[in-house]
């Protein structure tokens, strides 16, 4: 059976401020976070079971924005730990303040008193990093606790993580297990650089994030870049959906999109033609090859309307 | 508990069946996730199918390559009529799941269906053997290798050994060792001599002495060794080297954590998974049934721009040693080749290119793809016998900056116009009852016997 899990006060009051999946796609809407039904009950389940929530999908789908999203539907901190390869407890979890350690054993042999270990070894002494912090948050809500791209961490890091990961507490050698009171909603986001382990996954829901539909990014769009033009942002939709079909290496994602209307934008441009797309092409295709290629192929065909 | 006013399903009974459906399909399914389905459905409470299949696939499918086999067990279950489909077309699950990873029993339906048919009635004719789960018998039937007879098979080209043969070389080729370049890792560990000052140990040390730091200890930079990524041609040109191969695959996925290993003849296959057991013949059994296209045409071209587009681009060929096992035949566009081959290369810290014609007398780089493919390798051996092999481990062992072996025969591409030589094996075909066709065992419809110890075989 699964391991226990802290229920009681927190989980009562995320529940209450999501009772359903449709009330949290809602709120995340409102937070200009469009969501469909796959993700919407993913993230819902990993709020209210609790779990950690592990989202994969190409790059620039809006893993990292999902968190974010859901820690301003709660209100609660966003806490973020960006990994790469070498992190390690250190970096994480915690470090002992080692000026003010050395600065304490020299005051207190100035004045003779005694200092004994327990006293260096304290809180006051202690550099929280973000493991540490997202457990010690206090609530009343659970922060939410963003693990990026743990595939770019070494395996080492996420045998690290399964106790994190399973109960919501950490063990440090001079103080002890640490336990949360409001155990952190975890999310974590994966590029697929290399597999996971089974053990993380095990622990983990997962949910992959597609590019979204036509229809869905040109709203996504709208509600990111104000007061883009809404024949704009169609076609801006249309063109990078046109992109992801050819044979691009990279193809845009929904932030090369956003990113697009907001340069196009800037620039004034209302409506997308071609002499439009080789200004700003820079934005979307950040490959020289994969210009060439859509190039190639004809801007014209890239904002042809219709079909 | 489970507000049984409003859902009229036993709920455990109905996450219990699902589950044990999944387990046979192959999406792993422990008791906990089971545990955690029934929990996830009581909080949901899925009023409609689309909402019940989006809770069941959060819960059961840790990964995305399992989508489509709990896909299939999902409609099975509760049928398929517009879940994914007609009623809500705008979040269709449309995710193209990578080719590579893709359950093989949707593969074999697709074009190569004729050859499927083929290659299974001729593994069919081989008698179904007993026990072949742990191949015991067969085990015993090898005696053990003598010093001379070993020294003998290790000099013998790959595709003149038969099935008694290969099973010896197969235990040689445990032996081998491949070590990577090392490279520095941004990890630290202790260390004596390190650079750098271990500020909490010696903190922790000086407590000891009052206070005053006496013993400096001290951490250093971690050396690890660099990934080692593995790409087989399995067409049919490579086929009487592509079995042996794949237990250099095998052997070299058990040698360390840090090893990716593909095959290759019309689409890119993913073993690394199928290859991680401690059992090389399972493991191989394995690998053998989940690559679909064995002993057909070769599109170097294309696998590699699979790899790079899927995988190394990611990151799994940054710094990574590649080694390419392949003849070079390209039935598809040298030019394909080349390009891919360059963006490869400026991942990788090394490309050796393993080509078993290397070793023939008459030798020089004709085929299409190898032409295009040499100036983006780093060294290109032949690898054609046991011998040879050691030859392969030097080259992947070697630093970066060894370009390529001066030892290779005439590396020249033709002189341009010239008639290109005919590939020997053109036909996707496998010849039936060759000596050289695969053992039975690597058939992709029979994952049983394992390669080589099939000692009524016409060897």
């Amino acid at each position: 059976m699964s391991p226990p899990r802290v229920t009681g006060g927190p989980a009562d009051e995320v529940g209450r401020l999501v009772p359903d999946v449709e009330t949290l796609a809602q709120r995340l809407g409102g937070v200009d976070y469009l969501v469909d039904e796959g993700l919407a009950t993913s993230m819902y389940l990993s709020l209210r079971l609790p779990q950690p929530l592990l989202l994969e999908g190409e790059a620039g789908v809006g893993k990292t924005e999902a968190a974010k999203s859901l820690a301003a539907v709660l209100d609660t901190p966003l806490i973020r730990l960006q990994c790469y390869e070498g992190i390690d407890a250190a970096e994480a979890l915690y470090e002992w303040n080692y000026p003010r350690q050395l600065l304490s054993i020299r005051l207190a042999d100035s004045s003779g008193s005694a200092l004994r270990e327990e006293d260096l070894f304290g809180s006051d002494y202690l550099i929280r990093r973000p493991l540490l912090r997202a457990l010690e948050h206090p609530g009343p809500r659970p922060a939410v606790l963003l693990i990026d791209e743990i595939d770019r961490a070494d395996d080492d890091f996420e045998a690290f993580l399964l106790e994190l990961l399973a109960e919501a507490r950490v063990t440090i050698p001079e103080l002890g297990t640490i336990m949360a009171t409001h155990p952190p909603i975890i999310v974590l986001t994966s590029n697929r650089t290399r597999d996971l382990h089974d053990a993380v996954k095990r622990r983990c829901l997962y949910h992959w994030i597609d590019y979204p539909t036509p229809q869905r990014e040109v709203e996504i769009v709208r509600r990111r870049v104000k007061g883009a033009s809404p024949t704009l942002a169609v076609q801006v939709a249309d063109a990078v959906s046109r992109m992801r079909d050819s044979d691009v290496q990279k193809p845009p994602g929904i932030a090369e999109a956003i990113d697009w209307v907001a340069a196009l934008s800037v620039l004034g441009i209302e409506r997308l033609d071609a002499p439009a797309v080789d200004r700003t092409l820079g934005s979307v295709l950040k490959y020289g090859e994969d210009q060439e290629v859509i190039r190639a192929a004809g801007l014209e065909q890239l904002v042809r309307s219709g079909e | 508990m489970f507000g049984v006013e409003t859902v009229e399903l036993d709920l455990p009974a109905l996450a219990g069946a699902l589950s044990r459906r999944l387990r046979d399909a192959g999406v792993p399914v422990t008791p906990e996730r089971s545990a955690d389905f029934a929990r996830a459905l009581a909080l949901v409470r899925p009023m409609t199918r689309r909402r019940l299949y989006w809770t069941a696939r959060s819960v059961f499918v840790s990964d995305q390559a399992q989508a489509d086999g709990f896909d299939s067990v999902f409609f099975s279950v509760f049928g398929d009529a517009g879940v994914a489909g007609s009623e809500h077309p705008s979040d269709a699950p449309t995710v193209p799941t990578p080719a590579d990873e893709r359950p093989t029993s949707d593969r074999r339906s697709s074009t190569e269906g004729s050859m499927q048919s083929d290659r299974r009635a001729s593994v069919a004719s081989s008698p179904p053997r007993a026990g072949d789960e742990d191949d015991d018998g067969a085990e015993v039937g090898v005696p053990l290798a003598m010093a001379s007879e070993e020294e003998l098979l290790a000099t013998k080209s790959f595709d003149a050994l038969d099935a008694y043969e290969l099973a010896q070389v197969y235990r040689m080729m445990g032996r081998l060792e491949l070590a990577t370049p090392l490279r520095r890792t941004r990890r630290d560990e202790t260390g004596r001599h390190g650079r750098h000052v271990d500020v909490r140990r010696t903190l922790r040390g000086s407590l000891r002495t009052a206070g005053d730091p006496i013993r400096i200890a001290r951490r250093r930079r971690r050396i690890a060794r660099r990934r080692l990524v593995v790409l087989c041609d399995i067409s049919g040109s490579m086929e009487p080297y592509a079995r042996a191969y794949l237990q250099f695959l095998a052997s070299a996925a058990g040698s360390g954590s840090n090893v990716e290993a593909f095959v290759f003849a019309t689409r890119l296959t993913r073993l690394t998974r199928a290859l991680a057991s401690r059992h090389p013949e399972r493991a191989i059994q394995r690998a053998a049934a989940a690559a679909p296209d064995w002993s057909s045409g070769t599109r170097i071209g294309d696998a590699l721009k699979a790899f790079n587009d899927r995988h190394g681009r990611r990151g799994m060929a940054r710094g990574a040693v590649v080694v390419i096992l392949s003849d070079g035949w390209e039935r598809g566009d040298p030019m394909l080749v080349g390009r891919e081959m360059e963006r490869l290369s400026r991942l990788a810290y090394r490309i050796v290119w393993v080509n078993p014609r290397v070793g023939a007398s008459a030798f020089s780089v004709r085929a299409g793809g190898m032409v295009a493919a040499l100036p983006y390798c780093d060294a290109l051996v032949s690898g054609h016998s046991l011998q040879a092999l050691d030859a392969v481990a030097d080259a992947i062992g070697a630093p970066r900056g060894a370009r390529r072996d001066a030892s290779t025969p005439s590396l020249q591409a033709p002189p341009a116009g010239e008639t290109e030589e005919r590939e020997p094996w053109a036909s996707a075909t496998p010849v039936p009852g060759s000596s050289v066709a695969m053992p039975s065992g690597h058939g992709p419809s029979r994952g049983h016997t394992t390669p080589g110890w099939v000692t009524d075989g016409d060897g």
